[in-house]
């Protein structure tokens, strides 16, 4: 491997080393994508099912009507964190190291709201009932109800859905034109639909420039705020340990954390498959690693918070909820989630000697399942344990449940492949530092 | 008309050659840079005027203001029990008028970055569009053929590698 800081290469060798992973399809990347995709329609016959025979098909029953596709749909908003951190905090703070890592971020944003945005028409039952969600009356003339948070989160959903394809979109623009240029195959003309008669002229860089800061305000505000109604969600119920005033910046804490998880599991991956090390350094995992270690500091401030109040105000009701979690049937999941959110990353990052790629990577991947783990038990736990103790219940998902959130899994791996193999993973224009008259 | 391509490979010669065209009687407007990155002038020497900031705070707010009449609109259409909670709240509403006010501001700034830079709308559609070999930076200047000879050696004094005349 050549040793030369790839910022020192010319865009000539750039191009040619990051569009080479877009050249043919072979038999790994078809077998990978086959292999997901069986998944995923697996994951669409269950749901299939579940709208041929009803909701009574899969685990949910009184009192647990939140089940898997409520913490499916945390969890994914939750990774969709990853763009908005990585790309619009680290640009807006001019970060130069955050260049080879931000296109990636964005993807995984784009893709995990599509994915995350399926789970509230999935767990709506009569998913073809969706359109009452739109504000427009229905069927009986009733208008949606505003004050209810499943509106408020349709319409934060559109708005970052829309928002991100858009902050993704701008900056590839530059980078399509090129493959528009130098691409000989079918995909040519797909590039230049994309790359919208690109030329390279200052007109067209000054907009962009300009648009990309004013997205990457825009898109920080919105990312927080959506992550906020996501906790408010649970927040607005007056049920034990949901109805909370730190709920909203303690699901954003964890959005972030899982989403720069989700980011370094997938540069890990993309490292190694697509032969990136020139451009994926260490440097590049350290600092993201030393941000993940930050995070998961601060998930265990906010989770401390949250349990300790709980424990001293000794309200019977969230006490219940308290016990199931920390000594009762959800304890097992409980401690689980704090070995894997907090022990493990901050041995394995906080420790300078045991900070390698590999230990980067599987930090990451044990705060994802934490992380997914920690969303359980904010659903299920509450809801197994109302204050009416005569209601307490037990959830068990049925393979309804596991296939379609395996198929969700599978549907990002597919997404993320194809998007990978269509377009460069890192931005080519924005990789150099960029020449300035008074440099 | 005419137009005219010089290919720098120094920025700063390039500035100097923007310079002495505007001092020449050359506008923005006949001046393009092309470029395979963002090259930054220093302010004054090649400004491109954007409005992309207030288009997005106007739409925004015009997003934000009507998605909270509609909400009042519709909560006062067919009026729901709320459990005697207002019909309408600025509390309840706030969430649905931030959100709309955002994707107003998004979407204007989708809409000005279109609008600015040109892609949908050229200045001069069939000039032509210089093939900017690696490293280097190609301006095109859009002046009359009187005045060709004045402008070529105006970016040949400055550093250009190469001048073309294309009619």
């Amino acid at each position: 491997m050549e040793a030369r800081a790839p910022e020192t290469l010319s865009y000539g060798q750039i191009r040619e080393d990051l569009f080479r992973p877009l050249s043919p399809f072979n038999a790994r990347w078809i077998f990978t994508c086959l292999a997901a995709f069986v998944f995923v329609v697996l994951g669409l016959v269950a749901w299939g099912f579940q709208l041929h025979d009803g909701m009574g098909i899969t685990g949910l029953k009184r009192p647990i009507f939140w089940g898997f596709y409520v913490i499916d749909f945390v969890f994914w908003i939750g990774i969709s964190h990853a763009g908005t951190l990585i790309s619009a905090i680290l640009r807006l703070t001019d970060a130069q190291w955050r260049k080879p890592i931000t296109r990636a971020a964005e993807a995984i944003t784009v893709f995990a709201l599509m994915i995350g945005g399926l789970f509230p028409i999935i767990h709506l039952g009569r998913a073809w009932l969706f359109y009452w969600l739109i504000p427009m009356p229905n069927d009986r003339l009733l208008w949606p109800n505003f004050r209810s948070p499943l509106v408020w989160d349709l319409t934060a959903i559109l708005t970052y859905v829309t928002g991100s394809v858009i902050y993704l979109y701008l900056p590839l623009i530059p980078d399509v034109a090129q493959l528009a240029r130098v691409n000989q195959t079918w995909r040519k003309k797909i590039y230049r639909l994309l790359s919208l008669g690109w030329t390279g002229s200052d007109t067209e860089w000054h907009a962009l420039e300009r648009a990309m800061k004013l997205m990457a305000c825009v898109i920080l505000a919105v990312a927080i705020s959506v992550h906020t109604i996501v906790a408010w969600d649970f927040a607005m119920a007056i049920s034990p340990m949901w109805h909370s005033t730190i709920f909203g910046p303690y699901f954003v804490v964890g959005a972030i954390f899982s989403g720069i998880a989700a980011l370094m599991v997938v540069m890990s991956v993309i490292r190694r498959v697509m032969h990136l090390e020139r451009y994926l350094t260490w440097r590049h995992f350290n600092n993201l690693a030393l941000l993940l270690l930050l995070m998961s500091l601060l998930w265990l401030y906010f989770t401390a918070s949250e349990h300790l109040t709980v424990w001293y105000g000794n309200e019977p009701g969230e006490m219940g909820v308290f016990g199931a979690r920390v000594r009762g049937p959800y304890a097992p999941y409980f401690w689980a989630m704090v070995i894997l959110n907090f022990v493990v990353p901050f041995i394995l990052l906080g420790i300078r000697k045991l900070r390698t790629f590999t230990t980067a990577t599987i930090a990451s991947v044990c705060v994802l399942i934490g992380m997914w783990l920690e969303r359980y038990l904010i659903v299920v736990a509450t809801l197994g344990n109302p204050r009416l103790s005569s209601a307490h219940a037990v959830y068990a998902p049925t393979w309804i449940e596991l296939a379609i959130t395996a198929a969700t899994f599978a549907a990002m791996v597919l997404l993320y492949m194809i998007f990978a193999k269509m377009f460069p993973i890192i931005a080519v224009w924005e990789f150099k530092p960029h020449p300035r008259e008074d440099d | 008309m005419t137009w005219l391509i010089g290919e720098f490979r120094k920025h700063e010669e390039l500035a100097d050659a923007i310079r002495d065209l505007r001092g020449s009687g050359f506008t923005a407007e006949d001046i393009e840079v092309f470029s395979e990155e963002p090259v930054e002038l220093r302010k004054g020497v090649l400004d491109r005027p954007s409005k992309m900031s207030l288009t997005a705070v106007l739409t925004a707010m015009a997003f934000g203001t009507l998605a909270t009449w509609f909400v009042y609109y519709a909560q006062n259409d067919y009026r729901l029990r709320s459990g005697g909670m207002p019909y309408f709240s600025f509390w309840s509403t706030g969430v649905i008028t931030y959100e709309s006010t955002m994707l107003g501001a998004i979407l204007a700034i989708f809409g000005a970055f279109l609008w600015e830079s040109r892609l949908f709308r050229r200045r001069h559609p069939h000039a032509p569009i210089p093939e900017c070999p690696p490293n280097s930076i190609c301006l095109r200047v859009h002046c009359a053929k009187i005045n060709a000879e004045i402008g070529a050696s105006t970016l040949r004094e400055h550093g250009a590698v190469e001048v073309k005349q294309c009619d």
